[in-house]
């Protein structure tokens, strides 16, 4: 019943982020080799936050909507191997927000998931760790230094 | 605890009075149901709703509950809340479904504290949305331009279109009983939305399973009430907790346990059951079985059972290990010089040295406690396949037999009800009698007195199910091949209802001497004198269990025990001949 939604809140996606977005953020519809364009897939970029480590970079993020959304979540996916304790390392990023079964919400916007997202970078969550390398490595080294 | 056997009488008689006095008739029963004459316990029945229930226990601390008593019970519940609080009817549900369905919880937390209860519930008291006055509004969802008209909101204000929602809705509904906490779709927006919205909103198939979810929550989340384990049953128990006696029996005739939720098992305790369920169940007893008569391949370790031929063994494939059985080495050093296929020298002379002596005695030790376990495992599945058998036999009774002895021997259904008793009795002994194996088992084996006490009980009990069930099976199949009324009719009545009564108290005292651990028997082998003692009841019958319930009569035939005594068919006590009443309990000499 929602397969007809998807679409259309896409495109009103695609309007409302022209219309406006946070800067340095790029999010677009992928464009297939033919021309024609496909919203079921966004290729996103998401800036380093000012005043932290990530500063400076760019990361590049590709949301996968599948008909369900916005009843279900997109997948965001960094590319494989993204270096983060909340990335699979297949690259999929770990957030609640974009988790269906806890924080997921229909009336969230795609500014809304880049921008979480942004913050997660800098704020990695070591309850829900989603890789062994991202996730020992700040266990063993960034929580001491927060502490002392 | 005495009120109980009371109350058990006061039931026969209330139900046994519909059937005698209502029915013109003079027949013999009356007398022999004369001797339940303490009537006057029958108010204690009165009170409570026994229409609901039909069960022979004496105590009833259960109610079952069909889907229609549940759905009144949880309506009386949000009504009481509702008028309570002074809140719609919604959010009444919603507050008790957060606090598991208990009305003092929800009045508690509300007036200790109503905005953080509010709070956490998701229940709003104004909007935090505030929607412009525009004559158009944006669905949060689908981000499109509708009318007022066609726009919903919860009591937060944020406005999306009746599609989105029907999304939002039938998602969270399809993903289970979580839908019962949906909250606005808003991401910082906590307000609940209810059952008004669902009605309002979704599709008609949701409505109804979100209904669904809503009364089995009713159940499931309330710590007092328990779906009835048995496979296609719908109904509900609510059980009171206080006596210690845990057996639910539900409508649908299945008997379990409200702790434990197995299947009903006095006399045995919960942990006793799980234990040997898991036993039943668990690799433990096929381990046990492979270290008794298998040996490992001394090679891959696979464990091998010989059944026949010579010593020299061979693996299989891809194994292929060639060795001696006895003494487990490479059979490349075997041969006629240590004796050939049949014999191995250097594994007599290791034996002689004791060097196998440890594994064989493992080997014989596992192989002993696997018989006793067989033994007892045994018992207890024969004893489980003939309850089912009679349970057959009872359904069988019920609907074909019945009616048909009642039109050859010309007698009202009404008054062919001892044989669905006796059958009914039949049921539970084979279950108390299954139970009492599993009971047997967990006996600690250095307590003779209590284990041969206690042997002696399951033999008589044993012996009088036996008596009970030939006489409701072979003696009225005599009944039920007679082309008409016979005379005998009436003394196969007597017979079989007196079997039935005398078999139900035994099974009674049975369990409860079993369930207080057979308390009475001092670990220095009283018990042998007083198992035979119960042949002449008088004396032991008052030092048992404090009430001369736990004695166990022999037979309902011993009812003359010698010349000069007659012992009461109720209370067993040895009465002087002369008398015509017992001295004990007043009871009519019959």
């Amino acid at each position: 019943m929602s397969s007809g939604i998807a679409r259309g809140r896409l495109t009103e996606e695609r309007k409302s982020w022209r219309k406006n977005h946070p800067h340095g953020f790029v999010a677009k519809p992928e464009t297939l080799p033919d021309g024609t364009v496909n919203l079921m897939v966004w290729h996103c970029t998401i800036p380093g936050k000012a005043g932290t480590d990530w500063e400076g970079g760019y990361f590049p993020l590709t949301l996968h909507f599948s008909e369900d959304y916005p009843s279900k979540p997109p997948k965001c996916k960094f590319p494989q191997g993204f270096f983060h304790p909340n990335v699979y390392p297949s690259g999929t990023v770990c957030l609640s927000i974009l988790n269906e079964d806890s924080g997921w919400r229909p009336a969230i916007t795609v500014k809304q998931i880049l921008v979480g997202i942004q913050d997660l970078l800098d704020q990695p969550n070591p309850a829900d760790p989603a890789q062994t390398e991202g996730y020992h490595l700040f266990i063993q080294a960034f929580i001491p230094f927060l502490f002392y | 605890m005495d009120s109980e056997d009371d109350m058990h009488d006061a039931n026969d008689i209330e139900s046994l009075d519909d059937d005698f006095y209502s029915g013109e008739t003079e027949d013999a029963p009356m007398d022999y149901y004369s001797d339940y004459d303490d009537v006057a316990d029958d108010y204690f029945e009165d009170a409570d709703d026994s229409d609901r229930i039909e069960s022979r226990r004496p105590e009833q601390n259960f109610t079952i509950l069909r889907e229609l008593d549940i759905r009144q019970r949880q309506e009386d519940d949000i009504t009481r809340v509702s008028t309570v609080l002074s809140i719609p009817r919604v959010s009444a549900s919603i507050l008790l479904r957060h606090y598991n369905w208990s009305v003092s919880k929800v009045h508690d937390a509300w007036f200790a504290d109503e905005e953080q209860v509010r709070k956490t519930v998701g229940l709003l008291d104004k909007p935090v949305f505030q929607n412009s006055n525009a004559r158009e509004l944006t669905c949060g969802i689908c981000f499109e331009m509708y009318p007022r008209s066609r726009v919903k909101s919860a009591a937060c204000g944020h406005p999306y279109c009746h599609l989105c929602w029907a999304g939002y809705i039938g998602t969270s509904i399809n993903d289970g009983p979580g839908c019962l906490v949906l909250r606005c779709p808003d991401p910082t927006c906590g307000a609940a939305v209810g059952q008004d919205m669902i009605n309002l909103l979704a599709s008609h198939e949701d409505k109804e399973k979100y209904d669904r979810y809503l009364l089995r929550s009713y159940i499931e989340d309330n710590k007092k009430t328990k779906w009835c384990p048995a496979p296609g049953c719908e109904y509900a128990v609510t059980f009171d907790a206080g006596s210690g006696n845990y057996d639910v029996s539900c409508l649908c005739s299945y008997g379990f346990c409200w702790n434990c939720t197995e299947e009903a098992h006095r006399p045995v305790d919960c942990g006793t059951v799980s234990k040997w369920i898991l036993k039943n169940s668990a690799e433990s007893e096929n381990m046990n079985w492979i270290l008794a008569n298998s040996k490992p391949c001394p090679k891959c370790k696979r464990p091998i059972e010989k059944n026949q031929g010579c010593m020299h063994m061979t693996c299989t494939p891809p194994c292929k290990f060639e060795f001696c059985w006895l003494c487990l080495g490479a059979w490349s050093d075997h041969g006629e010089r240590t004796g050939g296929f049949y014999a191995c020298n250097r594994y007599e002379a290791a034996k002689q040295e004791g060097v196998y002596d440890e594994t064989e005695r493992r080997r014989e030790m596992a192989k002993n406690s696997l018989e006793r376990y067989t033994h007892y495992y045994e018992r207890w599945a024969s004893n489980q396949s003939s309850r089912q058998k009679a349970l057959a036999d009872l359904h069988q009774m019920q609907t074909v037999h019945i009616e048909k002895l009642s039109d050859t021997q010309c007698q009202p259904e009404s008054q062919l009800k001892f044989i669905t008793e006796a059958w009914l009795q039949i049921v539970e002994c084979r279950r108390v009698l299954k139970w009492t194996y599993a009971y047997g088992y967990y006996l600690p084996e250095h307590e003779h007195a209590k284990k041969q006490f206690f042997e002696y009980l399951q033999g008589e009990a044993e012996s009088g199910l036996e008596r009970l069930h030939q006489c409701a099976e072979k003696e009225l199949q005599l009944f039920l091949n007679a082309d008409g009324p016979s005379r005998e009719f009436n003394d196969f009545r007597t017979k079989l209802a007196g079997l039935t009564s005398v078999t139900r108290n035994y099974f009674e005292n049975l369990v409860r001497a079993l369930e207080n651990g057979l308390s009475d028997v001092d670990s220095n082998g009283a018990a042998s004198s007083k198992a035979t003692s119960s042949k002449n009841a008088a004396g032991s019958s008052k030092g048992r269990g404090g009430r001369g319930k736990t004695t166990i009569r022999t037979s309902i035939s011993s009812r003359m025990t010698d010349d000069n005594h007659w012992s009461c068919e109720h209370c067993t006590y040895a009465n002087v001949r002369s008398a015509t009443t017992c001295q004990m309990c007043n009871q009519q000499r019959r």
